[in-house]
C-alpha cells in the first residue's frame, strides 16, 4: 500500500499540532516538573498549657532532624504578630508556642535562639510585642527580640522571578543566623485564601523599604511575592500554631477556631498543604501553593509523608465566606 | 523628670549617636541613617543644641539628597523616599539648607501614590482616588507618610496648597467611624478595622489647624482614652504630639514618658527615630519648647519661589 501526503494533510497536521501545543500551555507548570517528596509532622496539642516543647522536639525527631544538624546553630524564630485586640489572641502566634520552640531548639544544641518580627500594619512593633504577651515570655526566658521593620537591609536577586521585583531586601540580621524558622498561625486570609508558614514571611521584609502595610508586595502581587520571598530566602523549618487558629474573615477579623495541632516540617509548601487539608481547604485552589508545587516543594498529599497524627483524625473545616472572592471554591471535598 | 533634664538627656544621648562629620546613627556605634538624622535634628533643636552642630547634621542631609530632591532611607533604595518630609522639617530655619529644602518641597508637590477611582468590586471602604503620599514610590497613599508630608508643607507655608487640601480630605476619608485611624484602612469586606494610637496621633497632628474639632472629636476621645496604657515610644510619641496639636496634651505626659524610657530595660535601647519621637512628644507639652513644627496649626507665609 502506498501513502501519499498531500498539502491538505500537512496543513491539517500543523493545525492539530497548534491546538495541542496551545492546550499544553494551559496545563499547570507543575505537571511538567520532576515530582518532589517531603515530610510533614502533625502533633496533637489540646491547649497552650501542654508540653509544647515536647511536641516540637518529637516532631523534629520524627522528621529525621538529628541534633548534630542543629548543634551550634543560631536560630531565628519568626512569629506571626499582626495586631492586638482585646479578646482576640487568635490573631497572633501564641507566645507559649514560641517558648516551646525556643526550648526545643536549645535542647537540641542550638547555640542561640532569637525572635524577630516586622508587622505589616502597626508601625509600633514593640506595642504588638508587648500587647500580644510575647514580651512577658521572652523577658522571662531572656531571649532577645528584634524589630525587623527598622533594620537596614541587604539585597539579593529575586530567585523566584514571579513578580517584577528584580531584588528583595532582607534585614542585615539574617546574615548572622543559620536557621530561619517560620512560626506561623493557622488562619484563613481574605486576599490570599490562607495564611500559613509561607505567607508569614511577608513579615521579614523591612517596612522602611516595603511600607506599612507592605504595599510594595501587594503591588507586585501577593501570590507572586509569597513565592519570590520563599524562593529567595529559603527558610529552613516551619511550625504552624493550629492549637487555636482563625476562621472566617482572616487574618485579623475572623473567629477563633480550635484545632488542637502543631504542624511542622522542613518544606514550607508541604507544611502549608498539610495545614490546608486540616482546615478543609484544597491546597491546589490556593494559588501560591498550586504554583509552588514541585518547584518549592510538593503539595500533593501522595508526595507528603505524613508523620504524627493523620490528617483525617484532626481535620476540621474552617469557615469560609462566600462573599470573599479569595475563599470561593477553596473547600476540599 | 523636668523639661530641663529632658533636654539635657536629649543632647547627651544624641551626641553619643552623632558622627564626627555630621549625621546621626540609628543606634550608638552604627551607621548613618537619614531618618535618624532628621528626627535627631528636630530633637536636638528642641533641646537647644548649638546651631553649629545642627548645621553639621543638616549639611549631611543635603549631601544625601538626590537630583530629584528626594531623601531616601539609603541611596541604594531610591523608592524609599519617605524621609523627605522629615528632612524638610529638619532644614527649616536654616539658610544654608534653603535650596535643598525647596527642591524637596517641589519633589513632594509633584509626587503622589498610586490612585484610581473606586470600582464596584472594591472590598476596601476608603476612597482610593483621594491623593496623599505613600511610604514607597509606586504604592498607595497611607496615613503616616501623608501626615508627615502635610506637616512639612504646613511648616513651610504651603498649608493652602491644593496638594495639602486634598491630603486633608484623604486623611479625613480614612478616619474610622468609631474614631481613630490605623495605617489607612477603614472597612474591608464590610468589617470596620481597628484604630492604632500611633496612626491616630500622626493624623491628628497633620489635621491640626486645618479642620474644626467637631470633625475629629471621636478620634481625640479615642486617643485620650488610650494614653495612660501606652508603654512604647512610637505610640506614645505620636499620641503626645497629636494631642498637643489640639491643646490636649495630658497632664501626666512627662510621667508616661519616664515610664516608657525605663522600659528600655525590657525592650532594649530605642532606635534614634523612636527615641526622638518620644522625646519630642514629651517636650510638646510646653509651647516654649519649640516643637511647633510638629504641632503648629500651620499658617506661615509660603517659602520663596514655590507656588
Amino acid at each position: 500500500m502506498q501513502w501519499s501526503v498531500t498539502r491538505r494533510d500537512v496543513l491539517l497536521a500543523a493545525a492539530a499540532g497548534l491546538v495541542i501545543g496551545s492546550g499544553l500551555l494551559l496545563v499547570p507548570k507543575r505537571y511538567f516538573r520532576t515530582p518532589q517528596q517531603a515530610q510533614s509532622f502533625i502533633g496533637s496539642v489540646a491547649d497552650y498549657q501542654q508540653d509544647i516543647a515536647g511536641v516540637i522536639s518529637r516532631g523534629i525527631d520524627a522528621l529525621g532532624i538529628l541534633p548534630a544538624e542543629l548543634k551550634g546553630k543560631r536560630v531565628l524564630l519568626k512569629p506571626n504578630l499582626v495586631e492586638t485586640a482585646l479578646g482576640a489572641p487568635h490573631i497572633n502566634t501564641h507566645p507559649l508556642v514560641l517558648r516551646g520552640a525556643i526550648e526545643a531548639f536549645l535542647r537540641l544544641g542550638a547555640a542561640s535562639v532569637m525572635v524577630a518580627e516586622g508587622p505589616g500594619h502597626r508601625r509600633d512593633t514593640l506595642a504588638v510585642y508587648e500587647e500580644s504577651g510575647l514580651a512577658a515570655v521572652l523577658t522571662e526566658d531572656r531571649i532577645p527580640f528584634h524589630d525587623l521593620n527598622y533594620i537596614s537591609g541587604y539585597d539579593l536577586p529575586n530567585a523566584g522571578r514571579q513578580s517584577s521585583m528584580r531584588t528583595l531586601t532582607f534585614p542585615a540580621l539574617f546574615k548572622e543566623v543559620d536557621w530561619i524558622v517560620s512560626v506561623a498561625k493557622m488562619k484563613t486570609h481574605h486576599w490570599a485564601g490562607a495564611t500559613l508558614s509561607m505567607k508569614n514571611l511577608f513579615g521579614v521584609m523591612p517596612g522602611i523599604y516595603y511600607g506599612w502595610p507592605k504595599n510594595v508586595l501587594h503591588a507586585a502581587g501577593i501570590q507572586n511575592s509569597i513565592l519570590d520571598i520563599n524562593a529567595t530566602l529559603k527558610p529552613h523549618f516551619a511550625i504552624v500554631d493550629g492549637i487555636v487558629g482563625m476562621e472566617g474573615d482572616g487574618p485579623i477579623m475572623g473567629d477563633p477556631k480550635r484545632v488542637g495541632v502543631l504542624v511542622m516540617g522542613r518544606n514550607l509548601p508541604a507544611v502549608d498543604a498539610t495545614c490546608c487539608r486540616i482546615m478543609g481547604i484544597d491546597p491546589y485552589k490556593v494559588s501560591y501553593l498550586e504554583r509552588a508545587d514541585n518547584w518549592l516543594g510538593p503539595v500533593s498529599e501522595a508526595a507528603i509523608e505524613q508523620r504524627g497524627e493523620s490528617i483525617p483524625s484532626v481535620r476540621t473545616n474552617f469557615n469560609l465566606i462566600e462573599t470573599i472572592p479569595a475563599h470561593k471554591g477553596l473547600r476540599l471535598a | 523628670m523636668t523639661s530641663g533634664s529632658l533636654k539635657r538627656m536629649i543632647r547627651e544621648e544624641l551626641s553619643r549617636r552623632s558622627l564626627p562629620k555630621g549625621g546621626i546613627t540609628d543606634l550608638p556605634g552604627q551607621e548613618f541613617r537619614t531618618d535618624a538624622t532628621a528626627w535627631g535634628i528636630l530633637a536636638f533643636g528642641a533641646a537647644g543644641e548649638d546651631s553649629e552642630n545642627l548645621e553639621r547634621h543638616r549639611g549631611r542631609l543635603v549631601q544625601e539628597q538626590d537630583k530629584a530632591g528626594r531623601l531616601c532611607i539609603d541611596q541604594q533604595h531610591p523608592d524609599s523616599y519617605w524621609p523627605t518630609a522629615l528632612a524638610i522639617l529638619a532644614w527649616q530655619s536654616s539658610a544654608s539648607s534653603h535650596e535643598a529644602q525647596n527642591r524637596a518641597i517641589r519633589f513632594l508637590i509633584d509626587t503622589t501614590g498610586l490612585h484610581r477611582p473606586r470600582q464596584w468590586f472594591d472590598a476596601a471602604g476608603h476612597d482610593p482616588l483621594l491623593k496623599g503620599w505613600p511610604w514607597i514610590d509606586g504604592t498607595h497613599s497611607w496615613i503616616e507618610p501623608t501626615a508627615l508630608n502635610v506637616l512639612s508643607l504646613k511648616a513651610t507655608g504651603h498649608a493652602q496648597h491644593e496638594r495639602v487640601l486634598e491630603a486633608i480630605r484623604m486623611i479625613l476619608d480614612r478616619q474610622l467611624p468609631h474614631g481613630g485611624w490605623n495605617y489607612g484602612s477603614t472597612y474591608v469586606f464590610g468589617k470596620e478595622h481597628l484604630p492604632m494610637p500611633e496612626s491616630t496621633g500622626a493624623a491628628l497632628a497633620g489635621l491640626a489647624g486645618m479642620v474644626g474639632q467637631e470633625k475629629v472629636a471621636r478620634s481625640l476621645a479615642y486617643l485620650q482614652g488610650e494614653t495612660d496604657r501606652l508603654r512604647t515610644p512610637i505610640s506614645l510619641g505620636w499620641t503626645l504630639l497629636g494631642l498637643a496639636a489640639w491643646e490636649l496634651w495630658p497632664s501626666n505626659g512627662l510621667a508616661l514618658v519616664e515610664r516608657c524610657l525605663a522600659n528600655q530595660s525590657r525592650y532594649g535601647m530605642y532606635d534614634t527615630s523612636a527615641l526622638c519621637l518620644l522625646l519630642l512628644g514629651a517636650l510638646a507639652g510646653e509651647k516654649s519648647n519649640n516643637v511647633d513644627l510638629l504641632t503648629n496649626s500651620g499658617g506661615r507665609p509660603p517659602a520663596l519661589g514655590i507656588s
